[in-house]
């Protein structure tokens, strides 16, 4: 009986106290995580943000940036694709309020280092700025349409294309008008 | 004082928890990535051998024998999860980069090992700086391996490029081979030396 | 049926347990030298995986999510497999006394077995059902099992080459695991 009451004791004393700290911590967490989210959104935008509105649907999560006046200067919003090479990629692209590509982070992958891992490089996502949906072919160019493949990575372009289009078509759902209203 | 220096310092590298007693092998080949990583989770190990060595070394008498395994399992799995709470809510870039092996600390057979073997049976003032002496040198260990596979595989070291941006790294040690690769050759340097001591 | 069998082809070859995902590595090295061990403890890794997972899984979704003790994750999770590990010795010992002894300490050690609580974790981190989830334990265990046999096969055919006095036993068997993982590599473009 005594063996098992002080178990049972101990297990009470850690509940307890990782409840508290878990108190503790449960804002801290929370800032932590917008802060990172926020850092990332920054990094697509090449203004400075002021405030951020989230909108969320069943389909993906928006972001939208407004800068000090309050004007809306970009749409951020949430993408993932399946056909990576190493399987799930997820990215964040940013549009400007005409829907026209700023740029994208990937967010999560798990492409070879060194060759599919380049979808992420500044040199490789340039061809992707100004691109709307409508105007243009959204497959590599091996593929018939005029995204440019990376070399011995043609399955994570195609990925990160279809991620990429997929985002496009999530913001022409969420903001049919062409102000992003 | 000489039997505390001792406790302190045989875990650098006589009998370092990673090459020479082979414990905690899981973080020190997936994490090893960059040193950051490296240094990050031998830093939370550390936080939560410490705390568990203390805690454990003021218990474990009114623990009854039959239970001393759940109880120290519940003691140190306590603190993994107060260090994780901590990385999420202080280092989230960190927590990112660890991902699951921070609740994975828990079964870091070094912290159970040192535990039984040490601080259920000193006082506290040894099982802290056992755990201490233990922590740094599962540190170094992780620091050395990081240190070697991101310059090597990534050509960074601390996240600042080494070389240029087109410049070819050997990339296997940035993957699953090198970590293998890397950590065996570190214990057979480490052989070899002690060897070469022992000679002498 | 189809996503199932990529789960299973996944935790076999591309997310190999030890060579892709660097679980289970200090059984690996212990238990691999002779080849019945190795079996023994595959098997016993292979129920005490696919039952923590099980078990674990309902207490995430019944109990730690509803009640938003989310934070008592990793305290539950290595209390379920600590009980289990304990649950299986002492039927071991009823049962087969010969494989209780053989497996000795190896045993007890399943509990600190990083796989088994990874494979929990993860198995909640990618979100599967229950079924897809147990599933993926399982056949994680396989490829641990594969694994394993591989390198005590090596390990055998190693004690008998000459290997250079730094390199003996340890290092060697590091890079041989290298090579493995290598070759597991080849598996990557597997699964679309």
């Amino acid at each position: 009986m005594r063996p098992i009451i002080t178990l049972t004791i101990v297990g009470l004393i850690a509940a307890a106290l990782l409840a508290t700290v878990e108190d503790l911590t449960r804002e801290p967490i929370a800032l932590a995580k917008a802060e990172m989210k926020r850092k990332a959104i920054e990094e697509i935008f090449p203004f400075g943000i002021d405030s951020l509105k989230n909108v969320e649907t069943p389909k993906t999560k928006f972001y939208e940036a407004y800068d000090k006046k309050g004007v809306l200067k970009g749409i951020a919003v949430e993408s993932a694709t399946t056909l990576g090479y190493s399987g799930k990629i997820e990215i964040l692209l940013g549009v400007s309020p005409e829907k026209k590509i700023f740029d994208y982070k990937v967010v999560y992958h798990l492409e070879t280092p060194g060759l599919g891992d380049k979808i992420d490089k500044p040199k490789y996502k340039e061809q992707f700025r100004g691109r709307a949906l409508e105007g243009t072919v959204w497959k590599v160019k091996k593929d018939g349409g005029e995204i440019d493949e990376l070399t011995a990575a043609t399955i994570s372009s195609r990925a990160v294309t279809d991620a990429v289009e997929r985002g496009l078509k999530y913001i022409n759902e969420q903001y049919p008008n062409s102000e992003g209203k | 004082m000489n039997e505390a220096l001792n406790i302190l310092t045989r875990g650098f590298v006589r009998e370092n928890p990673v090459t020479k007693m082979l414990l905690g092998l899981c973080p020190v080949l997936a994490v090893t990535t960059s040193a950051v990583n490296g240094l990050g989770m031998g830093l939370a190990t550390t936080f939560v051998l410490l705390g568990s060595n203390i805690v454990i070394s003021l218990t474990a008498k009114v623990i009854p024998d039959t239970v001393r395994i759940p109880a120290f399992v519940l003691v140190i799995a306590t603190f993994v999860t107060i260090v994780d709470l901590l990385i999420k809510a202080y280092s989230p870039e960190l927590n990112q980069a660890l991902g699951i092996f921070i609740p994975l600390i828990v079964v870091n057979c070094m912290i159970l090992g040192r535990a039984e073997a040490f601080a259920s049976r000193n006082g506290i003032w040894y099982s802290v700086i056992d755990a201490v002496g233990m922590g740094i040198g599962f540190t170094l260990a992780l620091f050395v391996l990081s240190a070697f596979r991101e310059v090597l595989g990534s050509g960074t070291i601390f996240n600042m490029p080494l070389v240029g941006e087109d410049a070819s790294t050997i990339l296997v040690f940035a993957l699953p081979p090198g970590a293998f690769a890397g950590l065996g050759l570190i214990i057979a340097g480490l052989n070899a030396l002690e060897k070469k001591k022992g000679g002498k | 049926m189809q996503e199932l069998f990529l789960v299973i082809i996944s935790a076999v070859f591309v997310n190999n347990v030890v060579f892709a995902r660097f679980l289970g590595i200090c059984p690996y090295l212990g238990v691999s030298k002779n080849l019945d061990t190795a079996i023994g403890m595959g098997f016993a890794v292979t129920f005490v995986m696919t039952v923590a997972t099980a078990i674990t899984y309902v207490l995430q979704k019944a109990v730690l999510v509803p009640f938003g003790i989310e934070f008592m994750q990793t305290v539950m999770f290595i209390l379920v497999i600590a009980s289990l590990v304990q649950l299986v010795e002492i039927v071991l010992k009823k049962v087969s006394k010969s494989l209780y002894s053989s497996l000795g300490i190896y045993l007890p050690l399943i509990t600190t077995n990083c796989a088994i609580l990874g494979m929990a974790l993860i198995a909640i981190q990618e979100d599967y059902d229950l079924l897809t989830s147990v599933v993926f334990a399982f056949f994680s265990a396989m490829g641990f099992i594969l694994a394993i046999v591989m390198f005590a096969g090596i390990r055998i055919k190693l004690e008998e080459a000459d290997v250079p006095a730094p390199f003996k036993n340890v290092p060697i068997g590091f890079i041989s695991a290298a090579i493995l993982s290598l070759a597991f590599m080849g598996f990557s473009g597997l699964v679309k």
